[in-house]
């Protein structure tokens, strides 16, 4: 301290021994006009940045801009994203819905207005930092206990050592200190620098793995971190399991079971097919169908029910029925597959996208995209009910175009209450694939067009003649909807039997509203037609 | 820094103390007028009784607030706030009064059917007869049983009222600290009390307008109008005693800068509250839900229901948002007189859309119905604060925290 080179000085601190000294004392500083001061007290002191005449901080408005930060950018992101790149119907809300996007708004606005406020303290604060001159002085240790410390720095404008050490001790400080820069190094020690280093790198391995995995194939298992979520126990359908004594991992309906609130009608209603007429030519499948009480025994024509007819049938079928069949329902795909398969012995040729398809020999094991259980009885699944239950008729139909006898009436009073019934539900589960005018260019095909999903089978159109009811009948229709087609899951378990067999009402409109003539509209609405341009 | 409870700067000024008679029989005066002109006009009974409920809220959950405000202090054992403390009693001291004047919507119960709560209609109990059997409200909504829950009610804060209210009092006598710690020790179940009662009260009698509505965050919705408007209550007394002449010592720019955090605050938290009862509503759009809403935002309500979100929020929001302006009284004193402005809107919002849905202001007549309820309840409660402050000093003179709050200093 007595080698006071000025030069190495970086201010000078004194000691003060009560609140109210060290407050005089501030102010006499302050009002002599030196501005690089600070005070040091073991605990917060009330007016003491007042005292020392610093000034208001700029923190709030740091904290405010990031606050507005915040709120600005998660408003336009939640835009952007859901809004403009990549808009998203989400609970039936509009693309930008302000409501909905408050939340985020609420906490980024809290997030950066926070991180604001307590970055921005550490930087004005000049803060992470490791040592202070004064720590050089062992006086200064008070400053934690019992002590009050003022001190000027030496790059005040105003700072003259003799000046500085008159006005501290007139201002009643005791033990004035001038604090010396600190001649240790600077460096970071040897050790802590190679450490981080060798750490650093290291870290930089399980990036580089990673990096590696995403362009590197691998035959073995892929790694499981959460062995729950990869290898659940349960079974999915058409699985086999050690579990039961019949392999099957799904279990069959307890033979008898009825079907909720399905006795009051008949199984005619709930198939689709007059079940009399069937009991002349298929008893066996007839007679399932009646146990069954007027369920659909999950696959409306049961799955390759006739075993007897598609092997039978096939070489009968005069090969220029084919082109016919197929179309029936599908205008695009079928073709292909279906009109090959009848010549060789059909068991060979599995629709495209049928994945497990050795049919013959797998009884138990129908297409995997299928999620109804054939029923328990059914020994031999013949290669027929590949593409979904409903298909089997297609395929099948041949000559015999389906020897099925479906209703060909709508069990239900067609009235315009059934017909917006059916409109509602047609418009609530169809119209997202088949449009809500049965083109079949709903929503979700639009997009699978655009993205080219490969696996994408285009959905019907509904006006095209194979689909009027002279050539599939309205029970035909109402089996479909119920049992699905192809990629088209069955929706007997989604839409009540009734609101299906209006469905069938209304697509039948549909198809007559492409084609109706004048004399179709009611002489008291025909004056409203206007008649195109 | 001893305070002397007889100090003349800390009794109400003359001039106050003055206008307590004429405010409480002008009240009582305006409010009969404003449902007599109801009664007997083409504006109806059911839209006077809503105006009166309304006027009645509006009061209410201000007194309320100020009683969980006191409540509040004791249970945190707070020191900045003891040189207003008894200011926030005085708000306290006027809920008997308010018990008393409750009567009027009690006897429209037993007035006819349905003058003002449908489920009170056997006509509405028939033509909603289906969702009404699903649940059980008809069991909870019956004349006897409101009446009996109301009692309970207004008997919990008519208690606590009276027991902070005469406890601080005798304080001033004896200066004992042990009543500092039985108040204390009361406040904790006080506040759970309280709660409880204030959320029941709240479906009670403003949801229960509209019987087939629920929202169970309703009454955190009324206790978050109630106490950001009892705080700045509490502001506009404080700013004018002080132009009196009162407690211009005791009462510091610092205390001003309290109650303007905690105006900002509560204004935040009442935003919080009513936009998470409207985002799940709005979210889920059940219709069951949603036509509470919907009423709102019909009729011409749309445009109070967007006021509330732009000058019960956004505005004060603003306006409050620096240190600045929560350290000058005058601007305080300002923004909490708007804010009481807007929580009567808040509550006008709440009541009368259900109560006249077709109209949202009811034509001249209703407006002076309104007006005259609104004007007048205020006056009896103002009345009946200032003749409880004839009495009391403006200051919990001999509180063993006193110095605290006198040298009080935010950082």
């Amino acid at each position: 301290m007595s080698a006071e080179n000025a030069k190495h000085i970086h201010g000078y601190m004194a000691e003060f021994t009560s609140v109210d000294a060290l407050l005089a004392a501030c102010r006499r500083v302050r009002d002599a006009g030196y501005t690089k001061t600070d005070a040091y007290t073991p605990f917060p002191v009330h007016g003491i940045d007042e005292a020392l005449g610093i000034k208001p901080t700029a923190l709030p408005w740091i904290a405010l801009g990031g606050g507005l930060t915040g709120t600005i950018t998660a408003i336009s992101m939640q835009i952007w994203m859901n809004g403009i790149n990549y808009p998203y119907i989400i609970s039936g809300k509009p693309y930008i819905s302000l409501p909905a996007f408050i939340p985020v708004t609420f906490e980024l606005t809290i997030l950066l207005a926070s991180f604001g406020a307590f970055f921005g303290m550490l930087i004005l604060n000049k803060l992470p930092r490791f040592s202070n001159p004064l720590f050089t002085n062992s006086r200064f240790d008070g400053a934690t206990d019992d002590k009050f410390f003022l001190y000027i720095a030496a790059d005040d404008p105003r700072f003259k050592a003799d000046g500085v050490k008159r006005l501290l001790t007139d201002a009643g400080g005791g033990a004035i200190d001038a604090v010396m820069d600190d001649e240790s190094s600077d460096k970071l020690p040897r050790a802590f620098v190679t450490i981080a280093g060798v750490l650093a790198m290291l870290s930089i391995v399980p990036l580089l793995i990673a990096a590696r995995m995403r362009v590197t194939n691998s035959s073995s298992p892929r790694f499981h971190i959460f062995y729950d979520m990869d290898f659940s126990p349960a079974k999915d359908a058409q699985k086999s399991t050690t579990l039961f004594a019949d392999g099957r991992a799904m279990r069959t309906d307890v033979p008898g079971t009825v079907i909720h609130s399905g006795s009051e009608f008949g199984p005619d209603y709930y198939s689709g097919i007059d079940v009399d007429a069937l009991a002349k030519i298929d008893p066996a499948r007839a007679e399932r169908l009646v146990r069954f009480n007027g369920q659909l025994p999950q696959d409306g024509e049961p799955t390759g029910n006739p075993p007897v007819t598609p092997p039978a049938d096939e070489p009968v079928t005069p090969p220029a029925d084919e082109p016919v069949t197929p179309p029936a329902d599908e205008p695009v795909t079928p073709p292909a597959d279906e009109p090959v398969t009848p010549p060789a012995d059909e068991p060979v040729t599995p629709p495209a996208d049928e994945p497990v398809t050795p049919p013959a020999d797998e009884p138990v094991t129908p297409p995997a995209d299928e999620p109804v259980t054939p029923p328990a009885d059914e020994p031999v699944t013949p290669p027929a009910d590949e593409p979904v239950a409903a298909t089997a008729e297609t395929p099948a139909a041949p000559a015999v175009v389906d020897t099925t006898p479906w209703l060909t009436e709508n069990p239900l009073e067609v009235t315009r209450a059934t017909l917006e019934k059916g409109q509602t539900q047609f418009n609530i589960y169809c119209a997202v694939c088949h449009g809500q005018n049965g083109r079949g260019r709903g929503l979700v095909n639009e997009r699978a067009q655009k993205i080219q999903a490969t696996s994408w089978v285009p959905p019907s159109s509904m006006h095209q003649p194979q689909l009027y009811d002279d050539k599939y009948p309205d029970g035909k229709l109402f089996s479909t909807i119920s049992n699905g087609i192809r990629k088209m899951p069955g929706y007997s378990s989604q839409i009540k039997a009734a609101d299906r067999w209006a469905i069938v009402a209304y697509v039948r409109a549909l198809q007559l509203s492409q084609n109706a003539s004048e004399e179709d509209v009611p002489l008291s609405a025909r004056d409203a037609i206007v008649p195109a341009p | 820094m001893k305070k002397n409870p007889e100090d003349p700067t800390l009794q109400l000024p003359a001039s106050a103390a003055r206008l307590a008679y004429p405010l409480i029989v002008g009240g009582i005066v305006m409010l009969a007028a404003g449902v007599l002109i109801g009664a007997v006009t083409s504006v109806g009974l059911r839209f006077a009784l809503g105006s009166y409920l309304t006027a009645f809220m509006y009061c209410l959950t201000i007194c309320l607030g100020a009683t969980f405000f006191v409540i509040i202090q004791h249970l945190c054992r707070a020191g900045w706030s003891v040189t207003i403390r008894r200011l926030a009693e005085l708000f306290m001291s006027a809920v008997p009064w308010l018990a008393i004047l409750f009567l009027p919507i009690l006897a429209s119960l037993f007035l006819g059917n349905g003058t003002l709560y449908n489920w009170d209609s056997p006509e509405w109990i028939e033509a909603n007869h289906r969702e009404w059997a699903t649940n059980s409200k008809g069991a909870f909504l019956t004349d006897w049983f409101f009446a009996v829950r109301a009692c309970i009610y207004l008997g919990i804060w008519t208690v606590l009222a009276t027991y902070f209210f005469k406890t601080s009092r005798r304080q001033d006598e004896t200066a004992e600290i042990r009543l500092t710690e039985q108040m204390q020790a009361v406040s904790g179940p006080a506040v759970i009390l309280f709660a409880l009662s204030l959320t029941f009260a709240a479906f009670d009698w403003i949801m229960s307008l509209e019987p087939a509505w629920f929202s169970t965050m309703f009454g955190v919705y009324i206790f978050a109008g109630g106490i950001l408007s009892a705080i700045c209550a509490i502001t506009v007394f404080v700013y004018l005693l002080q132009k009196g002449g009162a407690l211009r010592q005791e009462v510091t720019v610092e205390h001003y800068h309290d109650f303007g955090k905690l105006i900002f605050g509560f204004i935040t938290f009442w935003t919080y509250i009513a936009f998470s009862q409207f985002l799940l509503i709005w979210y889920a759009n059940i219709p069951e839900e949603t036509f509470w809403f919907g009423h709102r935002w019909a009729h011409g309500w749309q445009f109070v229901s967007l006021a509330l979100v732009f000058f019960h929020w956004l505005l004060p929001f603003l306006g409050l948002l620096s240190r600045h302006v929560r350290r000058r009284p005058t601007l305080m004193f300002f923004w909490a007189s708007y804010i009481l402005v807007m929580h009567f809107v808040d509550i006008y919002w709440l009541i009368m859309p259900t109560v006249n849905p077709g109209n949202a202001l009811g034509g001249a007549l209703g407006i002076a119905t309104t007006l005259l309820c609104t004007f007048g309840m205020i006056g009896l409660s103002v009345g009946a604060v200032l003749r409880n402050s004839q009495n009391a000093p403006l200051l919990p003179a001999r509180d063993p925290r006193l110095h605290e709050s006198l040298a009080f200093h935010n950082l």
